[in-house]
């Protein structure tokens, strides 16, 4: 009895690290890519020369920190963020306090509400950049002229086309920032809420200290998604301005594009994606952490 | 019981209805084989590599949805499987680019042109065709008349391999397949009903496009303006080239930039105030696309850009302004001659192909005259490559109709003197991308025309420099 329950203990122990390939390979399959990038990061690879590769160690980053078209590229890449994100957060959460509310047609709203998220991002560009024609033929002049406003230059204008990128990327995120919120006010327990309006709180007074407080961690969250999209940017500033106009929209992930994939400068192309890859892991990290506090902090 | 076995009756007889009507369509389409009799007259073995497989690489373009039709006809003439991917422009050039380097061989046949071969050429990516074309178990020359094809297009895909020359000598890395030179669209309706003169120099063209935006209220003129390459490879290269009568290239021999050349900010002050003043608002956004529909639906008087645009603006379904779109030569310069720039979509092979001879075969069954033809006069493939294509009456008859008669005259008379514009480098699409940001800053007024072309000339000097291009 004991021979025979011999293998199948071997069996079992062996059994854990049978299951563990498939997450070995995925492990591989993601590290790989990761280090190549690291590693072309330090050389001067050109796709298009391939005699001219060796191993420069940091100078591409060297060269970055000097560089104008850099500096303008994090600038525009960090303000971008931070406006997008703290607009898209309060505007969200706007939404999402209409929609948890007994207001008529409030399903059909919610339904509606979804329609951008099926949208891919490239088509939402290109639909808006029609909309945004710069003639009265574009339908959004068209709407500004009954109030007496336009012709807007939507797209083709340094700062209105600014502007339009984040209007465009709005759009189309809002109702991701919504229903994020929308599922954390319907987890949000009465009692509080009970608890307040018997002690005769009302109103705005409930909602600065009950309802925000306990729905922090799910603006923490909304916030993390939003601030790692906003800053990897890419498909909607191709599709409406490629970057343009005189640069005005070209942030770090579209300039990684241009040097690795237009101009075949895979050494400095990656040397920027890096850069980017940086500022999305500590951002995330950071907001990862107060996440998790605030999470802390609201569990009763 | 009876109600359920009708009704299943029924459901069973609108299957069958259905099937039939699915499948039959296609059994019959299948059961049509094509007449391959020209093809046959070649003395060659179409069948001596019947039984591999074909991958082409194809960009989205006009040229790839008529040659989809024809390829059953090569399968069938063959027995070579054909498979392609079609990828929009940018897509299909980071693609090819990506597998021309790892020279994984994964596109068999490539679709490609001039200013592309020099950058495939230089690393050894893609293979010069001169060895297939003189093979005589390959190719059958006296069928295939390779003299046919139109003397400068073929010169265009020659290339020595020399940095900053070399175009027109050396090996034939391509074969062209469509063609395209710049020229002027403008509403001959507009001009004739306001008395407006063609333009024949660029401060002419300058004042037209203002008369057209004063009297008929719309964009005077339309031009690219997006922050690359495209911006300036059309209209904007082909006008300077004129004005500078041919004689200023955008490098000297030595691979310096020549930007800032006192000639290049007089003509890019005129080109940039006149779509400042008299061009669309949104003109820094504008793609050949935009240009393209914008003209169409006639809110642009006038479009320096590709002749072949003209299939959209004749066409009563896509266009309003069919029958209304006068075509001109671009303005000559001092010399009295217009130096149009040129491109032509071409069929290449990566040198990493395992299987290069179908490869070849299909690259001489698509540049056959009878395929290049039936491109031409059934899907609507312009403008032609081969003369004999050009000369067909269905194809003089639909060209012909252009503008009455003035299209083909103007493209006919604009081959005289059209060539590739850029100097032969690999960097010339990014050397493009610089320069096109330069023209923003002038737009914008952000420099003056000879800071930005300066500043677009050290920056292209850096750059040819780093890649060990600048002597």
């Amino acid at each position: 009895m004991a021979r025979s329950q011999a293998p199948m203990r071997r069996h079992e122990a062996r059994l854990p690290y049978f299951l563990l390939i498939p997450g070995l390979f995925l492990l591989v399959g993601m590290l790989y890519p990761f280090f190549l990038g690291v590693y072309y990061s330090l050389t001067n690879y050109f796709l298009q020369y391939p005699h001219l590769f060796r191993f420069i160690w940091l100078d591409n980053y060297i060269k970055l920190l000097g560089d104008s078209f850099f500096a303008y590229s994090l600038k525009f890449t960090l303000a971008y963020t931070l406006v997008a994100v703290v607009t898209q957060v309060g505007l969200g959460l706007g939404v999402a306090l209409l929609l948890n509310s007994r207001i008529i047609g409030r399903s059909g709203l919610r339904a509606i509400m979804l329609m951008p998220l099926m949208m891919p991002p490239v088509i939402t560009a290109l639909m808006w950049k029609i909309m945004m024609a710069s003639s009265r033929a574009g339908i959004l002049n068209h709407l500004l002229s009954f109030l007496g406003v336009g012709p807007v230059n939507w797209l083709g204008d340094v700062n209105s086309a600014i502007l339009s990128i984040f209007i465009i990327d709005t759009w189309g995120n809002l109702p991701f920032v919504s229903l994020i919120l929308l599922g954390g006010l319907q987890s949000l327990p009465y009692e509080p809420f009970e608890a307040a309006r018997v002690d005769g709180a009302a109103g705005w007074g409930i909602f600065r200290y009950i309802t925000l407080p306990l729905l922090k961690p799910f603006i923490i969250l909304a916030a993390t998604f939003r601030v790692m999209d906003s800053l990897r940017i890419f498909d909607v500033i191709y599709a409406a301005t490629v970057g343009g106009p005189a640069d005005a929209t070209m942030n770090l992930h579209m300039r990684a594009f241009f040097y690795a994939f237009q101009w075949y400068q895979m050494g400095m192309g990656m040397a920027y994606a890096m850069v980017l890859l940086a500022l999305v892991f500590l951002a995330s990290y950071f907001l990862m952490g107060y996440w998790k506090r605030a999470a802390e902090q609201t569990t009763i | 019981m009876k109600r359920a076995f009708g009704r299943r009756w029924r459901m069973g007889a609108a299957f069958l209805f259905l099937g039939g009507w699915l499948f039959g369509g296609g059994m019959e389409a299948k059961g049509a084989q094509p007449d391959l009799s020209y093809f046959q007259q070649a003395k060659i073995n179409w069948k001596q590599f019947a039984g591999e497989k074909l991958t082409i690489g194809l960009n989205k373009h006009s040229y790839t949805e008529s040659l989809l039709p024809l390829i059953p006809e090569f399968e069938a003439l063959t027995g070579i499987k054909v498979e392609y991917l079609i990828l929009p422009e940018n897509e299909y050039f980071s693609k090819l680019i990506a597998d021309l380097s790892n020279q994984r061989g994964e596109f068999t046949v490539i679709m490609t042109g001039p200013m592309r071969n020099w950058g495939y050429a230089p690393p050894g990516w893609i293979i010069p065709l001169d060895e297939f074309l003189n093979d005589p178990k390959l190719t059958d020359k006296a069928w295939y008349k390779p003299e046919d094809f139109f003397p400068g297009l073929i010169a265009a895909n020659r290339w020595s391999g020399k940095i900053g020359g070399g175009t027109g000598e050396g090996p034939l890395w391509s074969i062209p397949v469509m063609a395209e030179s710049y020229i002027l669209a403008y509403r001959k309706d507009i001009f004739d009903q306001y008395k407006i003169k063609v333009p024949k120099t660029y401060e002419e063209m300058a004042e037209a496009a203002r008369l057209v935006k004063k009297h008929a209220g719309i964009d005077g003129i339309i031009a690219r303006g997006t922050p690359n390459t495209p911006t300036i490879a059309t209209g904007y290269i082909s006008g300077l080239k004129s004005y500078t009568d041919g004689q200023w290239a955008e490098v000297d021999e030595k691979m310096n930039a020549r930007l800032s050349d006192p000639r290049v900010v007089k003509f890019t002050q005129m080109w940039i105030d006149m779509l400042r003043e008299s061009g669309p608002a949104n003109w820094a956004n504008i793609t050949w696309y935009d240009g393209m529909e914008t003209f169409a639906a006639g809110l642009a008087g006038m479009y320096p850009d590709c002749d072949f645009f003209a299939a959209t603006f004749e066409n009563p379904q896509k266009s309003k302004v069919a029958g209304k779109v006068g075509y001109a030569l671009l303005p000559p310069g001092p010399a009295g001659k217009t130096y149009s720039g040129l491109w032509t979509w071409a069929l290449g092979m990566s040198k990493a192909t395992k299987n290069k001879g179908a490869a070849w075969l299909f690259i001489q069954w698509a540049t056959c005259p009878r395929t290049l033809l039936h491109a031409t006069i059934e899907h609507r493939n312009y403008n032609p490559t081969r003369i004999s294509v050009m000369n067909d009456p269905r194809t003089q008859t639909v060209l012909g109709s252009w503008g009455k008669g003035a299209y083909i005259k103007t493209v006919q008379e604009n081959l005289k003197t059209a060539r590739v514009a850029w100097v032969p480098n690999p960097e010339r699409s990014r050397l493009g991308d610089i320069w096109a940001r330069a023209l923003h800053e002038i737009y914008f007024k952000r420099l003056s025309a000879q800071e930005a072309l300066k500043r677009a000339d050290d920056e292209i000097n850096k750059v040819l420099s780093d890649v060990g291009l600048r002597k």
